[in-house]
């Protein structure tokens, strides 16, 4: 069954490319999205029915895959954050051609997601990550715009740094453990604990995974990449490919595959907590709407590094729950953008001033979103960030709780000048170029309605989806 | 059946208030009348009946718990009583008013609660229903007018100070006893239960308007609708504190005379008595007058319960009825006034008498008994007291007797200038108030003549079963008072008559007839700093909390500096220079990087 998730979009992809030119219009993309509202809604069911049962580990040609419930969270996750950026695709890239090649790098960069979601195997895991890092390496050069393909250019040279510690730690884990399935790795902890080259590995490929999801000091392509893109890119970008790429790998290897020491789970918590400040810091001037959003990532994303290294069991579901609402939320912020960037033509919060009211669901779906991830009660990302402030307490770390607390104040500082800048302010006659943009506004209110009910359904949630995975994780 | 008429009394007048607030026009003024009429009658249905009622309400022993014996009984009819007259006066008075709907709401709704405080066994039930009422009293006072905002703001803060302080007596009482129920509870005056009493006794006294918790009710009297005063400060509320305070000492505390806590409520009375009497007898404004009586008789219930002698408790509750019966009818007389006349300033009133005829009969009938005329009620409650205040000291007993003076003196005063002499400026075509107001004034009066002939009949059915369960033995007769004494009285009286007909002569004017003491050497400035409300606690923790205040908000600015500027600057500054760090150029990401990437394998060795 797992092999279905890989297996279907690669056909997909295959019959696209049919050379055939009815299949190029807006069959491509209805089939995509498609393929997204199944994904996520299979996933979901399978979530839901917690007896139905499946065989931990596949064999799929070479390589095994497993699926438990926190790779159907992300399954699910993966097949929301496509489908928003997809419907931003249809409403903002007017180009055929162009949307065409937009939709099968979309493909190509979710089967790379899914495949590194299911995999349990270093290397398969590595190979798809680049694929996903290439497929949206492309993605942000779509427009051969200068300034995009500057920031592809820096997301490229510190991916291949990244590329260079990975592979260096799989062949010391050929070396040392020799063979790079979860479990050989995994063994060789146990093992010879001694071993430093095991450390070493684990330590390597800790460090490409960093820079993958972009946490200071390792972010200095971050910002650059997300605000360079074109809207729908950014999106996906943001919403989920380094999300999935870096921190969701960072998780997955940290608790069930490495053995870390404790200076190291240390280190991740200092990481953690340096990213909210400084990033907070960082994005509190910002004067453009997408680098802001890009910088509040690196904040989001710190929150959950800073629960990882807790890594008590409370504090990974906190994690996760934290990665699902700031997928949605920064996603919706992003299609927010996207929105008015078609709209205005520009991201420059001060010129948006001055263009005067903007649309209703656009201002209202920017609110939720941003009250959510600045974790305003009684939205989604209130809960996930009290989980891991609890977790943090419960674990004996109050300074880094503190600091999880308090930066919450920095959040809401630059989130309510962008909200205050970009969307309060007096109506004005200048007429948008663009008058209503529907696929957007209905990406807008799905995300904004995730994000509410997750919040005000939030014991169902917790019980049935999120607190099962303390079992998994550890 | 009783038990469910207990819960009747309490919970009808409540749900009959929330509909008057729903109720059209047309229909509220029959659900006041019918309602308290109704009240009226489960009041006298539970007359000298014993019942218990005990019903599970929260955890650590706050049980929904009402009692009705002789005292609540008595207490809830005579509360019936005064809020059914009212209620009828009040109809008319307030015809075509605005405020009246509310008015007729909060009265509702205090009748409710006064039933619920009376009934209550429970401390922690009793402090629910006593808290209720604050709320009705600010209603009601808040209604009146522009001004009347800032009075009841006023009361409501002393009230509810008081009210505090009964709150911590509460617990207090309810820990050192163990256990909240008021007619279980028996403490000793040590030194816990001394505070307890103390601050149980502020809650009580307050209610009933003592100095120094009295300064609300004469600004009240100016500004809150005039009902209002002849229901709450003048009768329901006396009976709400007298009562308690009579439940604290007599079942509660056993205050015996030895008691250090005897001779501070015997000193409370009589200042109470001497310095309200002496602010009433200067007034020039009908209602301010009125006002200050209504404080300075507290002192007498004060003075009467405080001799903890069988004469003086005796003395202290029928004063208690006697106080409420008159002083709600002298409002009830000034409002008639006022309705007709539109002033309340005795410059401007005179010669009334022969067009109010009605109204003036009981406001002599009224006035004769404050000022313990023979032999109307206020003399025997008043004889009774001075009875035991003079075997307890002679210096409470000339308090006590100079009070009385006063208060003939300023009666006459009042008496003078409104109903006699000239006829006023501002009367061009006065008539007498229509029934409906005459008939509770006239009511009212007549209790009070009867009250002072048949004098037997409340002491022995209202008054004396009181006594019954408490420590005090030996009820007293009604021919206990000495003879020497009444001559006293009468003496002192036509004193004060005779005071007052050479006084208005000299002075000329019967409203100038106090002026003397005025302007006596010492006592000009006391009256003027009295003015000026140097002697108001209130005004005075104003003026303190003023500078308090002041000092707060430049401390505060200072705070608000550190957040509202230094907090933001510093963020701006270090934001900014993040963002010089992000200059742009990969290379130095990709440094940073591999800085990181070295500490973290660094680590990863240890």
């Amino acid at each position: 069954m797992p092999s279905l998730f890989i297996l279907v979009p690669l056909l997909l992809i295959v019959i696209l490319n049919l050379p055939m030119k009815r299949l190029r219009g807006n069959i491509a993309l209805f089939t995509a999205l498609v393929l997204c509202i199944v994904q996520s809604l299979l996933s979901l069911i399978y979530l839901l029915f917690k007896s139905v049962h499946f065989d931990p580990v596949v064999p799929f040609f070479t390589f095994a895959l497993s699926i438990d419930r926190l790779t159907l969270i992300l399954l699910c996750t993966i097949g929301i954050v496509s489908f928003a950026s997809l419907l931003v695709a249809h409403s903002t890239i007017v180009n055929p051609r162009q949307k065409f090649i937009f939709i099968n790098l979309l493909l190509i960069a979710l089967i790379g997601m899914n495949t590194i979601v299911l995999v349990t195997d270093l290397f398969s895991l590595y190979v798809f990550i680049e694929i996903t890092a290439v497929a949206s390496f492309v993605l942000i050069a779509i427009d051969k715009d200068l300034h995009a393909i500057e920031g592809t250019f820096k997301y490229l040279m510190l991916s291949s740094v990244a590329t260079v510690f990975m592979l260096s730690s799989i062949a010391f884990f050929i070396l040392v453990a020799g063979g790079t399935s979860f479990s050989d790795v995994h063994n060789s902890f146990s093992g010879t604990s001694d071993n430093p080259f095991t450390k070493i590995a684990a330590g390597l490929f800790l460090c490409g995974l960093l820079i993958k999801s972009g946490l200071v000091p390792f972010h200095g392509w971050l910002p650059d990449a997300y605000s360079a893109a074109p809207g729908p890119v950014s999106v996906l970008l943001a919403g989920i490919v380094t999300k999935i790429t870096g921190i969701y790998t960072l998780l997955r290897l940290s608790t069930s595959v490495f053995v870390l020491n404790e200076s190291m789970q240390n280190m991740l918590m200092f990481i953690g907590a340096l990213s909210i400040v400084l990033a907070a810091l960082a994005a509190v001037t910002q004067s453009d709407f997408k680098r802001m959003l890009a910088y509040s990532s690196i904040s989001q994303v710190g929150y959950i590094a800073l629960a990882l290294g807790c890594a008590t069991p409370l504090a990974l579901a906190g994690a996760v729950f934290h990665f699902f609402n700031h997928a949605i939320a920064k996603s919706l912020l992003f299609v927010n953008a996207a929105s008015l960037e078609k709209r205005f033509a520009t991201t420059d919060m001060n010129k948006l001033r001055s263009f005067g009211a903007k649309p209703l669901v656009t201002s209202v779906t920017s609110l939720i979103g941003f009250l959510s991830a600045a974790g305003m009660p009684p939205l989604a990302g209130f809960w996930s960030k009290l989980i891991i402030v609890i977790a943090l307490f419960s674990a004996g770390k109050t300074i880094y709780a503190s600091v999880a607390l308090l930066a919450t104040i920095l959040t809401l500082t630059y989130f309510l000048s962008l909200q205050t800048k970009v969307f309060f302010c007096k109506a004005q006659t200048v007429q948008p170029t663009v008058s209503s943009l529907p696929a957007i506004a209905v990406a807008e209110i799905i995300l904004a309605a995730i994000a509410v009910l997750i919040g005000v359904c939030f014991p169902f949630v917790a019980y049935i989806w999120f607190l099962p995975l303390k079992e998994i994780l550890h | 059946m009783i038990q469910n008429i207990l819960i009747l009394s309490i919970l009808l007048p409540l749900v009959a208030g929330i509909a008057v607030l729903v109720s059209p026009r047309k229909l509220y003024r029959s659900i006041l009348l019918v309602v308290t009429l109704l009240n009226l009658g489960l009041a006298v249905f539970l007359f000298r009946k014993d019942a218990v009622l005990i019903l599970p309400w929260a955890p650590a022993g706050i049980d929904f718990s009402l009692r009705l014996y002789h005292f609540s009984s008595f207490i809830i009819l005579a509360a019936a009583v005064f809020s059914f007259l009212i209620a009828l006066y009040s109809i008319s008075y307030l015809q075509n008013n605005a405020i009246a709907k509310q008015f007729y709401a909060y009265l509702l709704i205090s009748v409710s609660f006064v039933n619920g405080a009376v009934l209550a066994d429970n401390l922690v039930l009793l402090l629910f229903f006593w808290e209720g009422l604050l709320g009705t009293l600010f209603g009601s006072i808040a209604i009146g007018g522009k001004q009347s905002f800032k009075t009841a703001t006023k009361a409501f803060i002393i009230v509810g100070v008081c009210d505090l302080c009964m709150m911590a007596g509460i617990a207090l009482a309810g820990h050192i006893s163990g256990t909240l129920a008021i007619s279980k509870i028996h403490l000793p005056l040590d030194f816990l239960g001394g505070i307890a009493f103390i601050l149980l006794v502020i809650g009580a006294v307050s209610k009933g308007g003592s100095m120094p918790f009295h300064t609300w009710i004469p600004d009240a009297a100016i500004d809150a609708p005039l009902p209002f005063m002849a229901l709450f400060p003048a009768a329901i509320e006396k009976l709400l504190g007298i009562y308690f305070l009579a439940r604290i000492t007599l079942d509660m505390f056993k205050l015996n005379p030895e008691s250090a806590m005897s001779i501070v409520l015997m000193t409370l009375g009589a200042l109470t008595i001497v310095f309200a009497v002496m602010m009433a007898l200067v007034q020039k404004n009908y209602k301010k007058m009125l006002s200050y009586h209504a404080i300075s008789q507290v002192g007498y219930m004060l003075l009467g319960i405080g001799t903890c002698l069988p004469a003086g408790i005796i003395g202290g509750i029928f004063h208690m009825i006697n106080h409420a019966i008159y002083k709600s009818c002298l409002f009830l007389t000034c409002g008639a006034v006022e309705k007709q006349t539109n002033s309340t300033d005795l410059e401007k009133l005179g010669g009334l008498a022969r067009i109010m005829p009605v109204t003036f009969m009981c406001f002599f009938v009224c006035a004769a008994s404050i000022s313990g005329v023979p032999p109307f009620n206020g003399f025997f409650s008043k004889e009774l007291i001075y009875d035991a205040a003079m075997s307890r000291g002679a210096i409470f007993y000339l308090a006590a007797i100079l009070g009385s003076f006063l208060t003939a003196a300023s009666f006459l005063k009042l008496g003078h200038a409104v109903f006699l002499g000239k006829p006023g400026q501002s009367q061009p075509k006065v008539r007498e108030v229509p029934i409906p107001m005459l008939f509770p004034m006239i009511s009212l009066a007549a209790i009070c003549i009867l009250f002072g002939v048949f004098k037997s009949w409340p002491l022995n059915n209202l008054i004396h079963p009181v006594l019954a369960g408490a420590s005090v033995e030996h009820p007293v007769g009604d021919s206990h008072i000495s003879l020497t004494l009444i001559l006293v009285t009468v003496f002192v009286l036509l004193a004060a008559l005779i005071h007052h007909i050479v006084a208005a002569r000299i002075m000329g004017g019967a409203v100038k007839a106090a002026d003397h003491i005025r302007y006596a050497p010492v006592l000009s400035h006391l009256y003027r700093w009295a003015e000026k409300r140097y002697f108001d606690p209130y005004e005075v923790c104003r003026r303190i909390m003023k500078g308090i205040a002041l000092l707060l908000w430049s401390v505060d600015k200072k705070i608000d500096w550190v957040y509202n500027v230094l907090m933001v600057e510093l963020t701006i500054i270090s934001s900014k220079g993040i963002r010089h760090l992000q200059a742009g150029y990969y290379v130095i990401y990709i440094v940073w990087a591999l800085l990181g990437s070295f500490i973290v394998i660094i680590l990863s060795l240890r």
